[in-house]
């Protein structure tokens, strides 16, 4: 158990090495460093992105400043995805620091959300901890809880306490044990290649004959592509906070401890690389 | 086993990989984004100062620009700019320094006042302790306070209660003390009214027997007057006790009729010595009718005579040998009686201005205190200061009873007017009723003084008193019905002809004439020279009662007139003492005065 103690702070205190440059043709006074940052995994862009903000204000003229934004190779980013995610699924295996390109103008309408400010981001962090426990515990635990915890959630998130997290977290992550799991796991899966945003399914982590599901036996179901047969070279990676677990992972196990804040497991697929 | 094999592998994979890819992307970079971010600030900061110089020097530089030749000095003034730009700074640094020494102390005054101000709070906080406990204190005593009440309103209550219920208890017991006392007062009455019953049923036999009695008298009489009967000299003198003779039922009368005969009648044939003995034994008066009780010719009713007033004394003699008390004349108005100290009651009888002697009774072991006729004149009542009273017949000067029982000299004794009972009052302070058939006391009433002068109505007995009280006493309740108080010792009591008036004489020298009716002091007579002499001192109305005379200590008789009020005449020549009582005739003729010094006067108007 000290194991599962010690996977909780792993996955919470995970850090991706960020170098934030400013867009060339920003209309600068003189010319903007580059700020580097180790932006947390678990967290959102917006809200961690204050210092990056305050520097480059320093160089431009307020007139110039409209909404900042950020992108990677020209992929603008959905602010409203985990760091972690993003950076797993845009460049996972390319070389750190992970460099995005900072934008105040021209914000792209259809591919992101406006962000003016952070309850904002409260607002979707919620509602994301509700969809969570609707599939997992029917709402029931989250419905229980006073204003004041889930605004211990939000706090523990905002001010990296994660102490402060975790003491309302883990009734989210209790189960009668009868049942010997969640409902439903809350999951999404999320492709590069392809149109829909991520796949998200009803899946239960025990089967009706008690056999315990894996993550191989999720990724058999959802998408069966995903996991290469014996005699091909593998063409996919299954990436969870940056790490590739074992298929035979129980869903539940990986439910309780490598879901993010917001109570999913964001499941990333991306191509294997070739060396 | 092996599943926990397998769960221990991926999961030991799970850490393995987590750590790897912090190391990879985590501490790699951590230090150097630190120190590179460190680095940003600094040079942020020298940019800002460098931005500062730069002005200043390109300001320099373009004042400078026209002489390039003059690098030396361009550069010693360079420096010497420099210099200046040093101390400047140096200035504001030391000015930056102050601001910050009084910004310090700024603090720590602020954190003393802090501390002050904690100081207060705990002192308050203090306090609210102290209070809150007090509070608390004063609860509890007030809780208490109310407790106590609470038990006194119930003991109250409970007071309460029993005060009502006592109070219907007493209501009931004064309801049945009403009614026992309505009940009692009920039978009270009942009860007096029969004794009342029995009183008048007594009285009723009393005078049936006397009736009887009287029957029977006239019958012995007639029998006795056919046939002669010797006269016996010795007479049995009956002495009796009070006690006695209540069993006899004779009276007297007839006892020397049948036992006692007397022998000094001649002999006479017994026809026409019948007579004789009649006269003999009922006294000279022939051509009177025998029997004594019938004899009623002479009772005084109404105004038989004129009365004149006296004017002149006829006949001036010596009466007895010692103080003469009592004086009465009879009722037919030829007798006078007087009583004295030498222990006699003298006869005497009225003729032609003269008054001549003509008996004495003895039998009394003392002085005389008052005579009196019983209303026919046949009986005398005398009552002496041996303690006793007398009843002799007039006619034979015999005794016939001796009333005997008070314990002091017999002040005054006077007949009732039925004549069969006696009232005598007496120094020892008591008033006795005698029954004269049965020669007995029959009550005797505490009257608190002594009895100086009785006089008798037909309901009524009054007596006049050592204490300045007349007394009423009703005669067959025992009590007294009125007390009539004067100015002083009541010496003597009259009534008039009609009983009316009450004259009353007492030793304030005032005579007194009371209205029986109202019971108010009609007149009051008074003289310059007229004085009380004795406690004994007798007045008397005129017979028909418009005159009133009465003797004085210095001898002289007054006679007031009652109609005017005024003094009608002084008589005072003929009397040396004090005189002591005065008689007035039922003709209205005489008058006589006795007095202490032996003598007595007969006054008329001639």
């Amino acid at each position: 158990m000290a194991d599962d103690k010690d996977v909780l702070r792993d996955v919470w205190f995970g850090r991706i090495p960020t170098c934030f440059t400013l867009y060339q043709d920003e209309v600068t006074e003189r010319e903007a460093e580059p700020f580097y940052l180790l932006l947390p995994r678990v967290s959102y862009l917006t809200l961690v992105t204050d210092k990056v903000k305050k520097h480059f204000l320093k160089v431009m003229k307020a007139e110039d400043v409209e909404e900042i934004w950020f992108e990677y190779e020209g992929t603008p980013l959905k602010w409203h995805y985990p760091i972690g995610l993003l950076f797993d699924l845009h460049a996972s295996n390319t070389s750190l620091p992970w460099s995005i390109t900072v934008h105040f103008k021209n914000f792209p309408e259809r591919d992101l959300l406006h962000c003016p400010c952070n309850s904002v981001i409260e607002a979707h962090f919620m509602s994301s901890i509700k969809e969570a426990d609707a599939l997992k515990h029917k709402s029931q635990v989250i419905n229980d809880m006073q204003k004041k915890d889930h605004k211990q959630l939000w706090m523990g998130l905002q001010n990296d306490k994660f102490d402060q997290f975790w003491a309302i977290n883990r009734k989210l992550m209790e189960y009668p044990t009868e049942e010997g799991g969640f409902r439903y796991i809350p999951f999404r899966i999320y492709l590069t290649m392809s149109d829909r945003p991520f796949i998200q399914k009803l899946f239960r982590p025990i089967s009706p004959d008690g056999h315990t599901h894996t993550l191989g036996d999720l990724l058999k179901e959802v998408y069966p592509v995903a996991i290469a047969s014996d005699d091909e070279a593998k063409r996919y990676q299954v990436v969870i906070h940056g790490i590739e677990p074992l298929l035979e992972t129980p869903l539940q196990w990986l439910s309780e401890h490598l879901s993010h804040p917001d109570n999913f497991l964001h499941i990333s697929v991306i191509p294997a690389p070739s060396d | 086993m092996a599943e926990r094999r397998l769960e221990c592998s991926w999961k030991r994979h799970v850490v393995e990989q987590l750590k790897q890819r912090d190391r990879v992307q985590r501490h790699a970079f951590e230090e150097i984004i630190h120190q590179y971010n460190r680095l940003l600030e600094k040079s942020d900061l020298q940019t800002v100062l460098s931005e500062r110089y730069q002005s200043d020097k390109y300001d320099l530089q373009n004042r400078h620009d026209s002489s390039p030749g003059l690098d030396l000095s361009r550069n010693d003034s360079l420096q010497q700019e420099m210099a200046q730009m040093r101390i400047r700074h140096q200035e504001e640094l030391t000015e930056l320094h102050k601001k910050r020494g009084e910004l310090a102390q700024s603090v720590i005054e602020l954190n003393h006042q802090i501390q002050q101000k904690d100081k207060e709070i705990q002192s308050n906080e203090a306090k609210m302790e102290e209070y809150q406990r007090q509070i608390a204190e004063l609860e509890g005593e007030c809780r208490e306070l109310r407790g106590k009440l609470q038990d006194l309103e119930q003991a109250n209550q409970t007071l309460k209660d029993e005060y009502d219920a006592l109070q219907i208890t007493f209501g009931a017991l004064e309801e049945k003390l009403r009614r026992t006392t309505d009940d009692n007062q009920e039978l009270v009455s009942r009860w007096m009214a029969e004794k009342s019953q029995e009183a008048n049923k007594l009285n009723a036999e009393n005078e049936k027997d006397c009736k009887r009695r009287q029957a029977k008298l006239q019958k012995e009489l007639a029998e006795a007057a056919k046939e002669p009967l010797p006269l016996d000299p010795d007479d049995d003198i009956e002495v009796l006790a009070e006690d006695s003779g209540k069993g006899t039922g004779e009276t007297s009368p007839n006892r020397p009729l049948s036992r006692t005969p007397s022998k000094r009648v001649s002999g006479q044939s017994p026809q026409s010595s019948l007579l004789g003995s009649i006269s003999n034994i009922f006294g000279r008066r022939p051509g009177n009718s025998y029997g004594s009780s019938p004899e009623c010719t002479e009772t005084p009713s109404g105004v038989c005579a004129d009365v004149r007033v006296p004017a002149t004394a006829l006949h001036v003699f010596e009466a007895h040998d010692g103080e003469v008390n009592a004086v009465r004349f009879s009722p037919g108005s030829r007798l006078l009686a007087t009583g004295g100290m030498d222990r006699r009651v003298k006869l005497w009888e009225v003729v032609s201005g003269r008054c001549e002697p003509k008996g004495a009774l003895t039998g009394s072991n003392a002085g005389i205190t008052s005579i009196e006729f019983d209303s026919a004149g046949s009986y005398l009542l005398a009552a002496s200061n041996d303690f006793a009273s007398r009843i002799w017949t007039v006619d034979d000067f015999r005794l016939r009873h001796t009333l005997t029982g008070h314990s002091g000299k017999v002040l005054a004794a006077r007949f009732l007017l039925d004549n069969a009972r006696i009232v005598s009052g007496s120094y020892d302070r008591t008033l006795k009723l005698w029954d004269l058939r049965s020669k007995v006391c029959m009550k005797t009433v505490f009257a608190g003084s002594s009895c100086n002068d009785i006089v008798c109505t037909e309901q009524c007995v009054m007596s006049g008193h050592f204490d300045k009280r007349v007394r009423f006493w009703d005669i067959r309740a025992e009590s007294i019905v009125r007390e009539l108080e004067l100015m002083g010792r009541v010496t003597s009591l009259d009534l008039n002809h009609d009983r009316t008036e009450l004259l009353t004489c007492s030793r304030d020298d005032l005579v007194k004439i009371i209205d029986l009716r109202s019971n108010a002091v009609r007149q009051t007579f008074s003289a310059q020279g007229f004085k009380c002499g004795a406690d004994w001192t007798r007045v008397t109305f005129s017979p028909d009662g418009s005159y009133v005379a009465g003797g004085s200590a210095d001898g002289a008789l007054y006679i007031w007139n009652v109609l005017t009020g005024k003094l009608e005449r002084t008589l005072d020549k003929n009397h040396s003492s004090a005189i002591n009582s005065v008689s007035w005739s039922p003709s209205g003729a005489y008058v006589v005065s006795v007095e202490k010094g032996c003598k007595a006067v007969l006054w008329s108007d001639m």
